[in-house]
């Protein structure tokens, strides 16, 4: 066996998260053999970032001015810097966007003595640092993460989830309204849409195997908008969707609208969508995105 | 006043440990959750019936729990009672749940304590001992992904589950997909006993050395697990007194009369006693308070417990060890329920929404979890989100107070203290996203 500390360094650092990539992170053992963890709070007892790290991987968003600190610092010992998950790139489902209300309800609620403070929003981590490349999904799986790791330049990702999907469109099964969240029978093999279901599986990039929408479950977009999309106001994606809605349903616009913009798909549409609102973040391209 | 200050690692999330020193004398010693995730702000306003997609992201540790919790609280706040098969499909999931959380806090958090070392993949810094901490890392990581298996198949998604609905869950789990499983069950079951095995010794010499299992005074205990009868998907709160009595049983729509939670000055987690009382929850609770698992792996070992240390038994560092007896059971109990029919019935019942408050309890991994939601206009308008980890935080501070004492001495700070606070700590696996909710 080759010994360990032959092996390429690699590091994790959680900013504010739930630790659900790390968990996704520790489903893939095959890491184990290929490098060595050096940073890793949650497995790991080590209290800082050493030098000389080859990859850092940083999940959650950032959330307090400590975040804000650490992530300098991790930037600066290592060559490269992945940002990890649906709250490194947006701020997360901690980020409030236009409610003021739960931030002015949280903010209230947040004051601690020799605590870090909270910043008034939770931030994608590429306002503050350098990102090398971009892993999206809530979270990611540990394919994704091993493809990151071992060798992302030729990695083959589809374009987006119906790709990987597999169930199959029709042209004479229009629905007339959405078919809800609850209502339990999802036919197999038949695209999700044409049964009434908002599924965002054909903006969202792929690469996740589509394992939520193969079992029937619609997909809300955790991997964030398809290349097309990168960049683009929040506009181009609810126009494809919505495009895509008109073109296989009969469902009326305004249904489709306020089923696009309810908390439910906010979670990650919203997120994606609105992160482009930020006027100081460095463009995100094609080429750096997983 | 001297301040010492330990960051802590191999727990969920981000907290520390402050202990005041003056004059030799340990003054206070406290645990501190330093994030907050703030879940009860954000899901205001939210339509009730999308909330069960959004609160598993209050932590990827305990996700499945927080779901089947969020279910059970809308179906009381909309009076539907979802079919039995769904229940025992509920049950297999919270088991991959419970196998995913006990693996990781027996081999990942808690084993490189036995050995001080660093992490679970770097056990020993001898070329032998790297050869069998290897092996270790692979089996302790291949237990654990029976969890994660379980949870997938049960669940639809291998964190941030989605198949538990409001009135059920959305398909059965096919023979075929049981019987695989069962397979890798089948396999890997002498290997949890053989690990768990390990980690009993290495208990042993650990304590051997250090001279202590850590805070061992009487107090109470909280689990909602059944005497007989260790289901997850849970109904009412059970309590033990510190004589090993049991105090009366209650719903969880009676939280408030029992428990009360305080916020803390120096902590983004609540505090909460019973009825004033240290209490705690967790693996070492639903032990005291079990007769048998009804699985004869489990039950062994649960007798050799009892008769090594008693009934109730109140150290801290048994619930490192009853953490493996758990994985042994869920593991057994698994089998058995993927054995059954799980594939054939009603998986799922209609409902019609109404306005009301409705509370949903699960017996997650580190004790009873309770969801409170008030549905006002089929939004939600107020949540609660009754967390384990925040009924342990009395308990850990005094088990923290009782170890500080322990290095502090005439002759200064014993430098075993920092190792020490992570062991206690860690015996009590707080989640930290979930404590801050």
């Amino acid at each position: 066996m080759e010994s360990s500390t032959d092996l390429p360094k690699f590091a994790v650092l959680q900013l504010s998260g739930c630790s659900g990539c790390e968990v996704s992170l520790l489903n893939s053992e095959e890491w184990i053999n290929n490098f060595q963890l050096v940073y890793m709070p949650l497995v790991v007892t080590s209290n800082k970032i050493p030098n000389g790290v080859e990859v850092l991987l940083v999940t959650g968003g950032v959330r307090t001015d400590e975040d804000i600190h650490n992530l300098r610092k991790g930037r600066s010992r290592a060559r490269k810097l992945i940002a990890v998950g649906t709250c490194a790139l947006s701020g997360g489902v901690a980020q409030f966007k236009k409610n003021h209300i739960a931030r002015e309800s949280f903010l209230k609620a947040s004051h601690r003595l020799r605590m870090p403070d909270m910043l008034p929003n939770a931030y994608p981590i590429d306002k503050f640092v350098e990102v090398d490349l971009y892993l999206p999904g809530c979270p990611p799986t540990p394919q994704l993460f091993m493809t990151a790791l071992k060798d992302p330049e030729h990695a083959q990702i589809a374009p987006i989830v119906c790709q990987e999907c597999g169930r199959k469109k029709l042209n004479d099964m229009r629905p007339k309204s959405i078919t809800g969240s609850r209502s339990g029978v999802v036919l197999p093999d038949i695209c999700l849409v044409n049964q009434g279901y908002v599924c965002l599986g054909t903006s969202t990039r792929g690469g996740c195997g589509a394992l939520c929408t193969r079992p029937g479950h619609a997909c809300v977009g955790c991997r964030g908008p398809a290349n097309p999309y990168l960049n683009k106001e929040p506009k181009f994606v609810l126009d494809n969707l919505r495009r895509v809605f008109s073109r296989m349903t009969d469902i009326p616009a305004e249904e489709i609208d306020a089923a696009l913009a309810s908390p439910w798909l906010s979670l990650f549409l919203g997120q994606f969508t609105d992160y482009t609102q930020e006027t100081d973040l460095p463009p995100r391209t094609k080429e750096k995105m997983l | 006043m001297t301040t010492l200050t330990y960051p802590l690692s191999r727990i969920e999330g981000h907290a520390r440990v402050v202990i005041d020193i003056h004059d030799n004398e340990v003054f206070r010693a406290d645990f501190q959750a330093m994030e907050m995730r703030g879940f009860s702000h954000y899901v205001r306003g939210v339509p009730a019936e999308q909330i069960t997609v959004i609160v598993p992201r209050i932590c990827g540790v305990c996700s499945t729990a927080h779901q089947v919790a969020s279910v059970k609280a809308l179906e009381d706040v909309f009076g539907v009672v979802p079919p039995p098969l769904a229940e025992d499909i509920r049950e297999v999931l919270l088991l991959g749940q419970l196998i995913q959380n006990q693996a990781t806090s027996l081999f990942i958090f808690t084993m490189p304590d036995r050995v001080n070392a660093s992490s679970l993949f770097e056990l020993s810094r001898s070329e032998a001992g790297k050869a069998r901490a290897f092996s270790l890392a692979q089996m302790a990581l291949r237990i654990r992904k029976i969890g994660t298996d379980l949870i997938s198949l049960a669940g639809g998604q291998f964190i941030h589950p989605i198949k538990t609905v409001i009135g059920g869950v959305t398909s059965g789990i096919p023979r075929v997909k049981a019987d695989q499983l069962i397979l890798t069950i089948e396999e890997l079951l002498p290997v949890a006993t053989d690990l768990l095995d390990i980690y009993w010794d290495l208990s042993m010499q650990m304590v051997d050395r250090i001279g202590s299992w850590g805070d061992d005074e009487p107090t109470h205990y909280l689990a909602s697990t059944e005497a007989n009868n260790y289901r997850l998907n849970s109904r009412r709160l059970r309590v033990m007194k510190p004589d090993g009595s049991e105090a009366p049983s209650f719903d969880p729509h009676e939280f408030e009369a029992y428990l009360q939670i305080t916020e803390s000055e120096y902590s983004y987690a609540g505090i909460s006693s019973y009825l004033g009382h240290i209490m705690r929850a967790n693996s070492l609770a639903r032990v005291n308070l079990a007769e048998s698992f009804g699985t004869p792996l489990a039950d062994a070992y649960r007798e050799r417990f009892v008769e090594t240390f008693g009934k109730p038994a109140h150290a801290i560092m048994f619930f490192d060890l009853c953490r493996g007896i758990e994985l042994v059971y869920a593991l057994e109990k698994a089998r058995q329920m993927l054995s059954g029919d799980l594939e054939h019935g009603e998986t799922e019942i209609g409902y019609t929404p109404r306005d009301s408050t409705g509370f949903g309890l699960v017996e997650a991994p580190r004790g009873p979890l309770i969801h409170r939601y008030e549905v006002e206009n089929g939004l939600i308008k107020s949540a609660d989100f009754v967390i384990p980890t925040v009924h342990n935080m009395l308990a850990i501070r005094r088990a923290l107070t009782v170890v500080a004492k322990r290095y502090v001495s005439h002759e200064g700070i014993d430098a075993e203290l920092e190792r020490a606070v992570g062991r206690v700590v860690r015996a009590f696996d707080p989640c930290i996203a979930c404590a801050t909710k």
